[in-house]
């Protein structure tokens, strides 16, 4: 039976067509009627479908009968296509044996592209390269196929020219899945050994695992074990999702599909965990377990104190979907009570914000994000500094996370960029052209640097055509000071961070500075200082507001006054208060705005 | 029903580069054609009114237009609308006031003239785009005195660039020695889509130090309290007995009628506006057809809010009584500000002090916040 499936990933940078694509299968296959069909299926999340980015994993299977006459089973297995869910995406690749690498022929290879192609090469995938969009004016096939023959070192002599959103090559993708991708290997008798590379938490059934079962069988009734929890279930149901979920007898090796076995919590189903029988448990786990940690961490805080109830509500809600993303109540002098959230990366966090603001109608302030610093003490103790305001002001060594960031860049751009990577205390790894007209540097980055600004600035001065992506390399000693922020003599937590000592004097004025156009007026002067340890080494001040008045208000102005009132009402109100001070919520990200 | 009624002159002889009033060049048949339209608004109005107890004719320059179209309009009130002679004020801008209008506008009742000053100082003039001199200012207000009028007003324009404490101590004490019943004393404020506003964008102009500016307001309070006015609004100051009636009934939150174009009216809760397109209005009234554009009812909340913040432009403040009776606590709400000495509570009512009147609207906006408005 097994010879007849065909399990598969696309693999492609965000914008490529990807979720285009994956549509047409569907379309092409009849997995969905065109009336059920709606752009990206795929992409079920709003958010995702807004963003046009993936980011949780699915899978679909589809019926397909090749030209040779035999029915098949192909299973698409869906993966994130953003570098802070990297793990994630070797997870879904592992579970495959081919991946269609799709590539924009107007747009070239791309970091991302790179970095998953890679990723799939070394889990020995079969790529079948797609060059798509070549319906577009600047569609240049011929290029983009010698760029991945010379970035990926892939053969393209057979690449396959399709246009996902006119529909042309669905055909020839699906018959290259079924001959090129071999099938899978592995045998019902053996005992049970499913890689879970996506899970997700339904109000109904509870948790709900996909898998790719590599040996034996699972079946309901079945006592299954997560080899690295160590937790045992019973399956109560499998299936697969045709899209729609559909209850299968069971699920053999080489299948992919969804197991529910009554478990609570994502948390007890992490992604890349092996599922096995408990009675006859396999011999080895499936490879490449990592217990994947936040690398990102901010402060989430209600705008309207008594909203904290119902941020932790929808914290918890939301982590019930999401096992990478983590939170903790903290206490801030400045901002009250809130919560310290842990985030895979940037654009992990923003979704997340995004989600509490708009499915929970939360008004939320978020302090800087941070990375997480280790940290020595005198006596040999280690911790981990994930809020700046916490650093204490003693220690013996601190150390910060450190990336290898790609990044892919057409040649003209390449002056400035590498500019940005020294500004951002970067050392070169290589250097290497692709092609004739681009060039792939690899850099060694704080992790910290990039945070910030990195990727916009590297847009902007490539004009949008630079890419990145990044991973991590470890922790690595660095000379970092506290630099605090203090509103007339008084440290506002919310607002200290842990910067360079190279750079802690000119952040500091540039901080105060921002800060002092960013803080409105008040009744009060405001004094701003930032300071390391007792040292101030920047200081700026708000006048107080001494005139803020209507000269004129007659018949004619009546409305236009109370309104010009309420809307200096509503502005107030998006402040926070802290101290006598009232802050907009930007002043919190005054940081990022600082080169 | 309103016993107040607004009339809207929108003429000028030339705009000031700081006006943002509705107003148009003087045009002689326009201007006739306009008379025509605003009587025939009256007509239609003439039902909502009480008897009236004041009339004030604002503009624009209501001085510019002449003699029959002036008489033209006050037939009109006087076949329309019950009226006794309370307060019927008319502004006029030197350059445009002469002995004989002045005599016909006594003639037809006026009891009242605001004269547009604004500066005694001829530099300031030029700046602010008027076309008259200091001299000519006195001159006009020498007339309207030999004609027995006693009761007028003097407007006056602090902050002007270039203004200096000095120039702004002459043009008040010339102003007191001309002794006017009532000073408006104006800071000069840059509206968008005025010339002034555009001039400080593109650096044309640098408006005065905020310093100074309140130490202009401060000195004018100080030195026309000294001299026997009353400091009754936030920009405005009587001889006792002579505040502006009409314009207390605004900051009273009471009814008013407006007419003429870009008037507005605020009658059974509802604040109402005409067309500021000035043939729209002469076109819509030619067809009986009052030209409201719009209508907006003010309701609980929003009215509560007017309330506080037009009552404490007066002085005096808003009674703590009439307060209680809309459901407020102020005393409660007002401790904090009491206690930092923006507002006090004095014969149970409730006004800003001097310090809380310079950012009377941040204390505003705090007020509302703390009734939770």
């Amino acid at each position: 039976m097994s010879k007849n499936i065909r399990n598969f990933s696309i693999i492609a940078h965000i914008d490529h067509g990807k979720s285009t694509l994956a549509d047409r299968l569907l379309e092409y296959t009849g997995a969905l009627s065109e009336r059920e069909m709606m752009e990206q299926v795929l992409d079920s999340m709003d958010l995702e479908r807004e963003r046009g980015i993936t980011i949780k994993a699915h899978s679909v299977r589809l019926n397909y009968k090749s030209d040779d006459g035999n029915d098949y089973i192909l299973n698409l297995i869906d993966t994130p296509g953003h570098v802070d869910f990297s793990y994630e995406v070797s997870r879904s690749l592992a579970s495959c044996e081919g991946a269609l690498l799709v590539v924009d022929a107007s747009q070239g290879v791309e970091a991302q592209t790179l970095a998953n192609a890679y990723l799939a090469v070394e889990h020995n995938l079969e790529i079948i390269p797609v060059i798509n969009k070549i319906d577009l004016p600047a569609a240049d096939p011929a290029k983009t196929k010698d760029q991945i023959e010379d970035a990926i070192g892939i053969d393209c002599t057979e690449a396959i020219l399709a246009s996902a959103k006119e529909g042309i090559g669905t055909k020839e993708i699906l018959e290259a899945i079924v001959k090129k991708i071999p099938s899978p290997k592995g045998g019902d008798e053996k005992p049970l050994k499913a890689l879970l590379f996506d899970s997700w938490f339904d109000n109904y059934q509870g948790v709900i695992v996909l898998v790719r079962v590599f040996d034996g069988k699972v079946m309901p009734g079945k006592k299954i074990k997560l080899m690295a929890a160590g937790n045992v279930f019973e399956v109560s149901q499998v299936g697969t999702f045709t899209p729609k979920m559909q209850q299968t007898d069971e699920l053999a090796s080489g299948e992919v599909g969804y197991i529910i076995a009554g478990i609570k919590s994502v948390h007890d189903t992490k992604i890349g965990d092996t599922i096995t029988d408990a009675d006859i448990p396999a011999a080895e786990p499936c490879p490449g377990y990592k217990d994947i940690k936040p690398m990102v961490f901010c402060g989430f805080y209600p705008t309207i104190p008594h909203q904290y109830e119902n941020l932790r509500d929808a914290l918890n809600k939301l982590r019930l979907n999401d096992s990478s993303f983590s939170y903790e109540p903290e206490t801030s002098l400045a901002l009250g009570f809130g919560f310290r959230c842990g985030f895979l990366g940037l654009l992990h966090m923003e979704i997340i914000q995004e989600r509490l603001e708009r499915e929970f109608d939360l008004s939320l302030l978020s302090t800087a994000p941070t990375v997480v610093y280790r940290v020595t003490n005198a006596k040999g103790e280690v911790s981990h500094i994930e809020n700046p305001a916490l650093l204490s002001e003693k220690y013996e060594m601190i150390e910060e996370p450190f990336v290898i960031v790609t990044i892919l860049v057409p040649k003209d751009y390449i002056g400035p960029i590498l500019d940005l990577c020294q500004e951002k205390r970067g050392t070169q790894r290589s250097f290497t052209f692709i092609g004739k007209d681009r060039i792939k540097i690899e850099y060694e980055l704080p992790l910290n640097e990039i945070l910030w600004d990195f990727y916009d600035r590297l847009k902007s001065l490539s004009k949008g055509y630079a890419s990145m992506d990044y991973d991590f390399l470890g922790y690595r000693e660095s000379d970092l000071v506290k630099l605090n922020i203090l509103l007339n003599g008084e440290i506002v937590d919310a607002l200290s961070l842990i910067v360079h000592k190279d750079k802690a004097y000119y952040k500091g004025r540039q901080l105060t500075e921002k800060l002092r156009e960013i803080i409105p007026r008040q009744m009060y002067e405001v004094v701003i200082q930032a300071a390391i340890g007792s040292k101030v080494i920047a200081r700026e001040s708000v006048r107080a507001l001494r005139k803020d008045v209507l000269a004129k208000c007659y018949g004619g102005d009546i409305t236009r006054k109370r309104k010009l009132l309420e809307k200096q009402k509503e502005g107030k109100k998006r402040m926070k208060q802290v101290g006598r001070v009232e802050l907009p919520q930007e002043a919190f990200l005054a940081v990022l705005k600082v080169k | 029903m309103p016993e107040f009624l607004y009339i809207h002159i929108p003429f000028c002889i030339k705009k000031c580069i700081y006006c943002d009033f509705l107003s148009f060049p003087y045009d002689e048949s326009l201007a006739r054609k306009y008379i025509d339209a605003l009587c025939m608004e009256l007509i239609l109005k003439k039902d909502s009114a009480k008897a009236l107890k004041t009339i004030y004719i604002g503009g624009g320059t209501p001085s510019v237009l002449p003699e029959e179209n002036l008489i033209q309009l006050f037939r009109c009130l006087r076949d329309n609308f019950k009226f006794f002679p309370i307060e019927i004020t008319v502004e006029a801008n030197p350059g445009t006031i002469s002995e004989s209008n002045i005599i016909t506008l006594l003639y037809l009742g006026v009891n009242r003239i605001s004269i547009g000053v604004q500066s005694f100082n001829d530099d300031e003039l030029k700046t602010l785009g008027r076309i008259h001199t200091s001299e000519e200012a006195a001159k006009s207000i020498s007339i309207i005195k030999e004609a027995g009028i006693r009761n007028f007003s003097i407007d006056l324009i602090y902050g002007i660039p270039g203004q200096t404490l000095e120039t702004w101590e002459e043009t008040l004490s010339k102003a007191i020695s001309l002794s006017p019943t009532h000073i408006s004393s104006y800071e000069l404020t840059p509206e968008k889509g005025t010339p002034l506003y555009g001039m400080i964008k593109s650096k044309n102009i640098q408006m005065p130090d905020e310093g100074l500016v309140i130490d202009m307001y401060n000195y004018a309070i100080d030195y026309l309290v000294s001299n026997g006015y009353e400091h009754y609004e936030i920009s405005n100051f009587a001889l006792p007995g002579f505040r502006c009636i009409h314009n207390l009934n605004y900051w009273d939150w009471g009814e008013y009628i407006g007419a003429g174009a870009g008037a507005h009216s605020f009658i059974r809760g509802y604040r109402s506006r005409n067309t500021d397109d000035i043939s729209r209005y002469i076109e819509d009234l030619n067809k009986n057809i009052i030209p409201e554009i719009e209508s907006v009812e003010i309701k609980c909340e929003d009215a509560i809010k007017e309330f506080i913040f037009l009552g404490l432009r007066k002085t005096e403040g808003i009674s703590i009584m009439k307060t209680e009776e809309l459901g407020l606590n102020i005393p409660d709400a007002c401790k904090e500000l009491i206690d930092e000495g923006y507002v006090k509570v004095s014969d149970n009512y409730l006004s800003l002090t001097r310090k809380g009147l310079v950012i009377s609207n941040t204390i505003i906006v705090r007020l509302f916040e703390k009734l939770r408005l």
